[in-house]
C-alpha cells in the first residue's frame, strides 16, 4: 500500500487525561472509497477518536500518535495542523444533526454560505450549487425553511449536505442513525455510501450492528479505550473472535430469544372509539383496544404518526377528542406509569437520584429498604444514588427510572422507546430487566419501538401506525 | 461523549473561577455599604438634619470626615442615612415586586388559556408605560412620601419577574420530569418545590439584583429632579442636586453621593456576574 493512495491513516493514536489513558493504540488506514466503522458501548472512546482525528479534543485531554490526512502528515497533538483542512478535506457530521444547523438561518443560505466561504465559490455559483445539492438530497421544497421546521430525517440530510458542501473527502459521522427509524436509518446509510462512491472515505461511529453490516469495509470494536477486535466488518460480525465482540453480536435484537408469553389476567384498561388529532389533522380515529394484565402490546410506525400521543391519551395525560378510556375498577390513580426515551429528562435535574426515589417512596409509603432491594435486583449499584441524573449513564438511569416506576406498583407501563439510545448490550440488559420485573408483577406493557427485531422478540400484540 | 463532558467542565472551571472572584468582590462592596448604612448612623451619632450655620462648607476633617454642606450639616451622617434609605427601599420594592410577579408568572404558564392571556395583557399594559413615569405618577399623588415611591417602584418592577418566571417555567412544566412526577402521584406543591423553584432560583437571583439596582437609580433620579423625596430627607439624588451648585468650591461634596450610588449599583451587578450558578 503506497502512502499516496491513502486518504486517512492513523498510527498509534491515543488520548490521555493526565496520566489516565482514555484511548490506546488505534491504527488504521483508509483509501478513497473505503469505510471504517467504530463499534462499542458508550464511553468506550469512539467519540474521542473522532475528536482526536479532527483536532478538537478538549483542552484537558492530550492526544498522541500520528495522523495522515490527504498526504499531510502531522502528530496527533498538533491539532492546529489539521484545522485548516476542516470543511475542505475533513468534515464531521455531529450527533443530533438538528442541533448542528443554525436555528436562525434558512437551510439554503446555510448551504450556499458553505459553498461560498469554505469552497470559495462566487456568490451566484454558490447559490446554484446549494440549489443543486438540496435537490439531490430531496430537500428542494425545504430550501426556505428553518432547521426547526424540518423532521429529524430531513434535518439529518440537511446537516450532511452542509457538512459535505466544502468538498471534504473524509467524513466522520458520530452516531448518525441515533434515534432514527428503519427508513431513515437506511437513508442515512445510503447517504454515507454515496460519499464513499464519490471517492471519499467515511468513518462511522455507531452502536447499531445493522449499520456496520450495511456499510461493510473495516471494523474496529472498542471497549474501555482499547481495540478488542479489528478487521473486515463482515468477517468480524459473522465470526467474532473476542469474547466482548461475541457478546455484542449476540445482544443484537435480531438474536434475542423470543420471550415466552405469560398467562394474561384481568383487563386493566379498555378504550372505545378513541380519536385524537392536532391542528385539524387526525392521528387516529375510532380506535378500540383492550389491555390485560401480562399483555405486551407493541406500537410501531414512523415518527409523527401518533404512537406517543395514543400512550398519553391512555395514561390520561391528554384528553381524547372523542371516545372513552376506562381503567379497571380498583386501580389506583398511579397504576399507569411511563418510561421515557430520554431518562435524563424524566428526573428533576437538580437533586440526587436518592432524593427523587425517596420522595416517591415517601409519597407511596414504601419502606426505603424495599426500594434499595428493588434497585439491587435491577442491578443498580448503590453508590450511584448520590449522583444527579445527568451524571449517570443512559442504561443505568433507565433502570433507576424503572425502579421508580415499580415503587408505585403499576398495572400498566407505557414505555416510549426506552432503550433506543443504548448500545446492544445495555439495551438487552435493560429490556430483560424491564420485562422480568413486569412479568413478576403481572403488569401489562405497552412498548413503542422502531425496532422490528425487538417487536418480534417482545410483543404479544402488535399494532402498526401508518402515515396518512 | 466523555470528551465533551470534560471540555465543558474545564471551560466552566476557568470561567466560574473568574465569575466567583467577581461575585466575591460584589458581595464585599455590598456588604460594606450595608454595614455603613446599618451601623453608620448610630456610630457617627450626628443628627443628619442638625444645622450649624457657622460651619458651612467645611472641607473633610477630623470632626466631619466628609466635610459639611452649605447648611453646616455633616455629609457623612447624611450619606449614611441616605444609604440606609436607598438600600432599604430598593430591596423592599424589589422583593415586593418579585413575590407577586413570580407567582403570577408561574400561574400563567401553569394554567394557560384565558388566565394566561389576561395576565400577559395586564403585564403588557404596565410595560407600555415607562417605569419611571409610573413611579412619577405615584410620587405626584403623594409628594415626598415613602409609600408612594415604594408602591410606584414595585408596580413598575413586577412585570419583569412575571415575564421571566412565565418563560422559564414553561419548558419545565412541559417537560418529561414534571409529567413523570404527576404520573407518580405528586401534586402541584411538589412540582413547585422540586422542579420549578430549582429552575427559577438562579434566574430570579439575577433579576433581584438587577431590579434592586434599577430601584436605587430610579429613586436617585426622582430625588435629583425634585419630584421624589423632599428636603430635608437625606437621599442620594437630593444630595447630588443640593451639592451641584458647589461643585467648584467643594468638589468632595458631590463626589460622595455619586461614589456611593456607583458602589451600590456596581456591587449588585458584580454579585450576579455571569457564570454557572454556584
Amino acid at each position: 500500500m503506497t502512502t499516496s493512495s491513502v486518504l486517512l491513516a492513523v498510527e498509534n493514536l491515543g488520548v490521555h487525561a493526565g496520566a489516565r489513558p482514555l484511548l490506546r493504540d488505534v491504527s488504521f488506514s483508509l483509501r478513497p472509497g473505503e469505510v471504517l466503522t467504530l463499534l462499542g458501548e458508550s464511553g468506550a472512546g469512539k467519540s474521542l477518536l473522532a475528536q482526536a482525528v479532527m483536532g478538537n479534543l478538549p483542552a484537558a485531554l492530550r492526544a498522541g500518535g500520528r495522523v495522515l490526512l490527504d498526504g499531510v502528515e502531522s502528530r496527533a497533538e498538533e491539532a492546529r495542523a489539521r484545522r485548516s483542512l476542516w470543511g475542505r478535506t475533513l468534515a464531521l457530521l455531529p450527533q443530533e444533526p438538528a442541533l448542528a444547523l443554525d436555528p436562525l438561518m434558512r437551510i439554503a443560505p446555510q448551504l450556499s454560505e458553505t459553498h461560498e466561504l469554505v469552497r470559495g465559490a462566487a456568490f451566484e455559483e454558490a447559490e446554484a450549487a446549494a440549489a443543486r445539492d438540496l435537490d439531490a438530497a430531496g430537500l428542494a421544497a425545504s430550501a426556505r425553511r428553518y432547521a426547526w421546521e424540518l423532521s429529524g430525517g430531513m434535518a439529518q440530510r440537511a446537516a450532511a449536505t452542509v457538512a459535505c458542501a466544502g468538498g471534504a473527502r473524509v467524513l466522520l459521522a458520530d452516531e448518525p442513525t441515533k434515534g432514527l427509524d428503519a427508513h431513515w436509518r437506511d437513508h442515512t446509510v445510503a447517504m454515507l455510501q454515496s460519499v464513499q462512491r464519490s471517492g471519499g472515505c467515511v468513518v462511522v461511529i455507531t452502536h447499531d450492528l445493522r449499520v456496520a453490516r450495511a456499510l461493510g469495509g473495516q471494523l474496529i470494536v472498542l471497549r474501555a479505550g482499547e481495540v478488542v477486535e479489528q478487521g473486515d466488518a463482515q468477517t468480524v460480525l459473522a465470526s467474532p473472535r473476542h469474547a466482548y465482540t461475541r457478546r455484542l453480536v449476540a445482544a443484537e435484537p435480531a438474536h434475542w430469544p423470543r420471550r415466552a408469553t405469560v398467562a394474561t389476567g384481568a383487563p386493566v384498561l379498555s378504550a372505545q372509539g378513541l380519536s385524537k388529532g392536532f391542528g385539524g389533522k387526525p392521528l387516529f380515529d375510532g380506535l378500540d383496544l383492550q389491555i390485560h394484565a401480562g399483555d405486551r402490546f407493541v406500537l410501531q410506525g414512523p415518527s409523527g404518526t401518533g404512537k406517543s400521543t395514543l400512550g398519553n391519551v391512555l395514561l390520561g395525560l391528554l384528553p381524547a377528542d372523542r371516545g372513552v378510556v376506562r381503567r379497571a375498577e380498583g386501580l389506583s390513580s398511579t397504576a399507569f406509569q411511563k418510561l421515557y426515551q430520554d431518562p435524563v429528562g424524566s428526573f428533576a435535574p437538580s437533586v440526587s437520584l436518592e432524593s427523587s426515589l425517596r420522595d416517591v417512596a415517601a409519597r407511596h409509603r414504601c419502606a426505603w429498604p424495599g426500594v434499595l432491594q428493588q434497585l439491587e435486583r435491577l442491578g443498580v449499584p448503590a453508590d450511584l444514588l448520590g449522583r444527579r441524573p445527568a451524571e449517570v449513564s443512559g442504561g443505568e438511569l433507565q433502570r433507576v427510572a424503572l425502579a421508580r416506576v415499580l415503587t408505585v406498583r403499576p398495572a400498566l407501563v407505557f414505555a416510549d422507546e426506552p432503550t433506543s439510545r443504548l448500545d446492544p448490550l445495555s439495551q438487552q440488559e435493560a429490556m430483560d430487566v424491564l420485562l422480568d420485573a413486569l412479568d413478576e408483577r403481572g403488569a401489562a406493557l405497552m412498548l413503542v419501538t422502531h425496532d422490528e427485531d425487538i417487536a418480534d422478540a417482545v410483543g404479544t400484540t402488535r399494532w402498526r401506525f401508518v402515515q396518512t | 461523549m466523555n470528551g465533551s463532558l470534560l471540555d465543558a467542565s474545564a471551560l466552566t472551571g476557568r470561567r466560574s473561577r473568574r465569575a466567583a472572584t467577581r461575585r466575591r468582590t460584589g458581595f464585599c462592596i455590598l456588604a460594606s455599604v450595608a454595614v455603613f448604612s446599618l451601623f453608620g448612623p448610630a456610630v457617627i451619632g450626628i443628627d443628619p438634619a442638625r444645622q450649624t450655620l457657622a460651619d458651612t462648607l467645611l472641607p473633610p476633617g477630623a470632626a466631619h470626615w466628609l466635610g459639611t454642606d452649605v447648611l453646616g450639616r455633616s455629609v457623612l451622617a447624611r450619606l449614611a442615612h441616605a444609604a440606609r434609605l436607598s438600600l432599604g427601599l430598593a430591596l423592599l420594592a424589589a422583593v415586593t415586586a418579585a413575590i407577586p410577579g413570580v407567582l403570577l408568572g408561574v400561574v400563567a404558564s401553569w394554567r394557560g388559556g384565558r388566565i394566561e392571556r389576561g395576565l400577559v395583557m395586564l403585564a403588557d399594559a404596565v410595560l407600555s408605560v415607562p417605569g419611571l413615569l409610573l413611579v412619577l405618577l405615584f410620587a405626584v399623588l403623594a409628594p415626598g412620601r415613602y409609600w408612594a415611591l415604594y408602591i410606584g417602584l414595585s408596580l413598575s418592577l413586577w412585570v419583569e419577574y412575571f415575564r421571566v418566571a412565565r418563560a422559564a417555567s414553561r419548558p419545565v412544566l412541559a417537560g418529561d420530569a414534571v409529567q413523570a412526577s404527576r404520573l407518580l402521584g405528586f401534586g402541584p406543591g411538589y412540582v413547585l418545590r422540586r422542579h420549578l423553584l430549582p429552575a427559577l432560583a438562579p434566574v430570579l437571583g439575577t433579576l433581584l439584583a438587577f431590579s434592586a439596582a434599577q430601584a436605587v437609580l430610579a429613586l436617585a433620579a426622582l430625588g435629583f429632579i425634585g419630584v421624589g423625596l423632599q428636603p430635608p430627607t437625606p437621599e442620594l439624588g437630593l444630595m447630588m442636586i443640593e451639592f451641584l451648585p458647589h461643585y467648584e468650591e467643594a468638589p468632595w461634596l458631590i463626589a460622595a453621593p455619586v461614589a456611593l450610588l456607583m458602589l451600590l449599583v456596581l456591587g449588585m451587578m458584580l454579585l450576579v456576574s455571569e457564570g454557572e450558578p454556584a
